[in-house]
């Protein structure tokens, strides 16, 4: 039984090791950013998107079944080793809010936004902040194609003014304002502000209220440093952007209605050993205690049945060309070389 | 012009050998040198540079053949230290050993001490034979005062000067001078040597009354300071705090009752067990394994 069809909301601790199908529509609305890179190529190649299931989304979706919606947020952390599948968790358990309704907030990684960004504007509504324009315009265009459904029916419950013409009124559905983001590029990172502060304060509410979903990957590259300079070349601490300033926010549980699904990375962290993988490693000091009380999901290599689940599926698909990885001694060898880790094994498999 | 002055410059110089341009210009092309003011023009040797003095497009400056090394006129009972007076790196032509250092390329042998860097890059101590510290010692002795002639044994010593204090230096190769060991600083006292008993209590007395007392700096210790970790008052217990009182788990009730009761709680504890360990120890799979039940108690999940 390699294969299930049951949508992440039915799968239960039965389906472990089995491949369940995205639907295809999904890509383009759940996925427009979230996937890793080489996922994407699979998703490609094999002209169809399948992913295990396994015990740390398991855990997550049945933590999110059974939450309680009134108290504050719950946040969950997925750390393990690198290329263990937790950005590919992370997308299951996205994939489940999705289905389920919720209104899905995916930050594909945290530390495109405090690398490498070559604008950096000086904040118009907070004097010592750096807005990133170009990083929340795409940010937000992605975000739009996510919930289209729900941008019509949000209204706000403040005016915005944003120049000495242009205001969004009270009342106005939340679509206007993220187009409005999206047009007006210098504005962009002020109106990620306002989409997440509207969001927050409306998700737990009674009235039309919707579920809130804040997934976001890499999430240690929000503490710490960066690599992006003043005018003045003195470095820039991630609390003086405006993104990471209200992303931070968001992170905090003092709001309810929602969950925080939150991933550690080492690749592409900065300054930060490539061996480092734990919680308060990555996280620091700072953001440890801003991210305490939280629930750690450790995501660990494949086991012995995920293994062969992985391996029957790239046979049933003929990834593997070779002969002599079909046999029993190919498997051997492959389990040596990879030693059951999720990304190793890809790309040993590519190879082959 | 141009050639005149180039002639009259090497004149001047009174070198023998200038190979400017290839060309021998001393006698070029033959021609019967007058040590006159005037002489003939030249100007075809230039081949059309701007004359740069003794420069040239390539500073071909002329320059005199290096002599024979000094290892050839060293006598074997000569006086090293003024070969090697101070420290100063590897010169070849000054050290009459055949070293060879490196790595041999393709089953050859490292390569000799001519021309290699890798001799000049390491620190030597050609300047430190026993016969160069003897004459230290010796320029020293002036300075020096006598060894205590009544302190000649090990034992009168130890009863003169019973405590003992042992530093280390160490050398090595690095790019940095400091090495952390050497901050270790042993004091010895052999208990059984020490006599005044009571001056020893007296002191202990002192010191732990010295102890208690607070200096006005002391109160400016930060969290940074601190030893170890300790959980009340930390941004974690405020965290959880907040979460519970917000979650209504205790009930009715407002401000030290609530607080009380929940930080009396069995999960409460637990959690902070949890994470004094975490912060205290370092972090582990146990631990963190540890930490995550605790939370999901605390939280109730």
């Amino acid at each position: 039984m390699l294969y299930t069809c049951l949508l992440p909301a039915c799968q239960s601790e039965q389906h472990l090791g089995q491949y369940y199908t995205v639907p295809p529509s999904h890509f383009h609305t759940v996925f427009p950013h979230g996937l890793p890179p080489r996922y994407q190529q699979q998703v490609k190649t094999f002209n169809e998107g399948c992913v295990m299931v396994r015990q740390p989304a398991l855990e997550l979706i049945s933590h999110l079944k059974r939450a309680d919606y009134s108290k504050p947020t719950l946040r969950y952390l997925l750390y393990g080793v690198k290329g263990s599948g937790k950005t590919m968790s992370l997308c299951h358990t996205v994939h489940y809010c999705s289905t389920q309704g919720w209104l899905v907030l995916h930050i594909p990684d945290a530390h495109l936004w405090v690398k490498n960004c070559k604008e950096l504007l000086p904040s118009s509504y907070h004097a010592s902040r750096f807005d990133q324009p170009i990083q929340a315009s795409n940010w937000l265009r992605n975000f739009r194609t996510t919930n289209e459904h729900f941008l019509s029916k949000i209204k706000l419950r403040q005016r915005y003014v944003w120049t000495k013409r242009e205001s969004t009124e009270e009342g106005r559905p939340l679509g206007e304002l993220v187009d409005m983001g999206v047009s007006r590029v210098k504005s962009s990172s002020d109106v990620v502000g306002a989409v997440l502060k509207e969001l927050r304060l409306q998700a737990g509410g009674t009235e039309g209220g919707f579920r809130l979903a804040v997934a976001v990957d890499g999430v240690n590259g929000l503490w710490g440093r960066t690599t992006l300079k003043k005018e003045d070349k003195s470095p820039v601490a991630p609390e003086e952007l405006t993104l990471v300033h209200n992303l931070r926010k968001m992170i905090n549980n003092d709001w309810c209605g929602g969950a925080v699904i939150a991933t550690l990375s080492q690749t592409g962290s900065l300054y930060a050993p490539s061996s480092a993988y734990l919680p308060q490693e990555l996280l620091g000091e700072e953001g440890f205690d801003s991210m305490d009380p939280f629930v750690p999901v450790p995501v660990s290599l494949y086991s012995e049945k995920e293994f062969e689940s992985c391996y029957l599926y790239y046979l049933d698909r003929h990834w593997l060309q070779h002969p002599h990885s079909q046999t029993e001694e190919g498997k051997k060898e492959l389990i040596f070389l990879s030693n059951r880790n999720p990304s190793v094994l890809e790309r040993l498999c590519a190879f082959l | 012009m141009a050639a005149h002055t180039l002639k009259k410059s090497i004149w001047s110089l009174g070198r023998i050998h200038c190979h400017i341009y290839g060309v021998n210009v001393r006698n070029p092309l033959n021609r019967a040198t007058y040590a006159t003011a005037l002489s003939t023009n030249h100007s075809s040797q230039n081949k059309g540079f701007p004359d740069r003095g003794n420069k040239g497009p390539f500073n071909r400056r002329s320059r005199r053949e290096a002599g024979d090394p000094r290892t050839d006129r060293m006598p074997v009972d000569q006086d090293w230290t003024t070969v090697y007076p101070t420290a100063t790196p590897f010169r070849q032509g000054s050290v009459p050993l055949p070293v060879r250092m490196g790595f041999p390329v393709k089953k050859g042998v490292p390569p000799e001490k001519k021309g290699n860097l890798e001799l000049i890059k390491i620190p030597n101590f050609l300047h430190l034979t026993p016969l160069a510290i003897k004459k230290h010692c010796e320029a020293l002795k002036p300075f020096c005062t006598e060894w205590p002639s009544a302190l000649d044994t090990g034992a009168k010593c130890d009863e003169h000067f019973p405590v003992k204090v042992e530093c280390k230096d160490y050398v090595s190769a690095g790019t940095s001078l400091r090495n952390p060991s050497a901050r270790i600083v042993h004091l010895r006292v052999s208990l059984s040597a020490c006599v005044n008993y009571d001056y020893a209590m007296y002191l202990l007395t002192v010191l732990y009354h010295e102890s208690w007392k607070m200096e006005a700096w002391e109160s400016e210790k930060t969290v940074a300071d601190m030893e170890e970790y300790s959980w009340e008052d930390s941004p974690s217990q405020k965290n959880i705090m907040s979460t519970l009182v917000r979650m209504q788990v205790a009930g009715e009730g407002e401000g030290e009752a609530v607080r009380e009761e929940l930080l009396g709680r069995p999960e409460v504890q637990e959690y902070r067990d949890s994470v004094t360990r975490l912060k205290n120890e370092g972090e582990s799979e146990s631990s963190m394994h540890q930490y995550r039940d605790a939370v999901k108690k605390v939280l109730n999940l």
